[in-house]
Formats: C-alpha cells, structure tokens, sequence
C-alpha cells in the first residue's frame, strides 16, 4: 500500500509526456495530414500547429508555462539534425518531441513544460 | 543582447568553418545547446533555460519553423539565432523563464 501512495505522489506533480503526445499528434494531424509541401502554406501550417497545441495544452488547466515549437521540412534528401537542452527542475518540469511525417515532409514538434512554484 | 551574443558565439565555436557531415552533426548540435545552456547560467540570473538548435544541410529543401509560447510576458522572453556557411543552416532558440 505504502509503494501505491509513493508512486502516486510522485506523478501527480510531474509533467505527463503521454498524454500531451497524444495531444501534439492530433493538433499535427488536424492541420497538415493528406497536403504535400507547399511553400506558400509552411507558413500557416507551423503557426496553426504551434497555436493549436498551446490552446489545447492551455485547456488542460495545470499550473505551468509552455513552450511550443515547431519545424516543418521539405523532403529532398537533406539531413535534419535537432537537440534540446534545458536548465529547469528535473522534479516537476518536462518536455514531449513528437516526430511526423507524409510523403513530402516531416514535422517535429517540440512541447516544453515549466512549472509554476 | 547578451543571449544573442551567448549564441552566436557558442554556434561558431563549434561549428564555424565546418562543412556538413552527416558523423559529426549529431555531436554539432548537442555541443552548441550544451555550450549555450553552460554560459547562460554562468550569468547567474533567476531563469529556467531551455536551448533548441537545428542544424539543416543546403540542398534546397525548404524549413519552416514556429514557435508559440504560454507564459508572463513582463518577466520571461526568447532570442533566436539564425546561423549558415556554405554547407549548412543552423536555427538556436533560447527560452528563458523567470523562477
């Protein structure tokens, strides 16, 4: 019973990646699943994707700051490298990078949570 | 100012005068957050850093990113840096958060 409440306790506070993921993934889908890259519209796409995902992560109500971040590329061939560091309280803060991708582009979406004391 | 200046700096050590190579890039871009993240908090401020950096080889593809942020807009703030040489890009962004 003790080992149930400690588990418990610990997640409670903590940042839950799962679900956010789920989250990040249907906001991708909404905006750009089915389309082919388009110059004209990259634009719009990460916007909406970066809104989306705050607005949704936002409703959630919980007690913390949000960074979202989004890059969408272009499929030719190029290599593509991206890597997060990050100073905060290993305790309650956490981050989510979501990784997609269609016949013409992939898109990697970054959520980064901080607690509020 | 000084974030932008951190950044800059910490890009060119470590990547400046270096062509794309797909063996090296992994460590590029975890030296570049690394070195950004480790003289920012030598300035010794209240804030929570978080550092993302993107390197991207020049072949004529096209790269979009965004970035959206929920925070108090009197107390945190961001700075992107936009780096390239022939062979590549290179995108730094560094978030701070007031503790």
């Amino acid at each position: 019973m003790t080992g149930m409440e400690e588990y418990q306790n610990g997640s409670e506070g903590a940042f839950n990646s799962e679900e956010t993921d789920g989250i990040v993934k249907e906001c991708i889908e909404n905006v750009v699943a089915g389309d082919d890259y388009s110059q004209g519209q990259v634009n719009k796409w990460t916007a909406s994707i970066v809104e989306r995902c705050l607005t949704q992560l936002v409703k959630q109500g919980k007690p913390y700051k949000y960074i979202v971040t989004c890059a969408v590329m272009q499929k030719t061939g190029a290599g593509l490298h991206t890597a997060n560091s990050c100073y905060w309280d290993t305790a309650m803060d956490g981050s989510c990078t979501v990784r997609w991708e269609n016949r013409t582009m992939y898109c990697v979406v970054s959520v980064f949570a901080v607690a509020i004391a | 100012m000084d974030d932008y200046q951190t950044e800059e700096e910490s890009i060119e050590a470590v990547i400046g005068g270096n062509a794309y190579q797909h063996s090296r890039v992994n460590h590029w871009t975890t030296s570049v957050v690394e070195q950004c993240l480790s003289q920012l908090s030598k300035l010794g401020k209240p804030f929570k850093y978080i550092v993302t950096c993107i390197i991207m080889q020049k072949n004529g593809a096209g790269l979009q990113t965004a970035s959206a942020c929920f925070w108090d807009n009197n107390t945190d703030g961001s700075c992107a840096v936009r780096w390239e040489n022939k062979s590549m890009y290179c995108i730094a962004s560094v978030f701070g958060l007031a503790i």
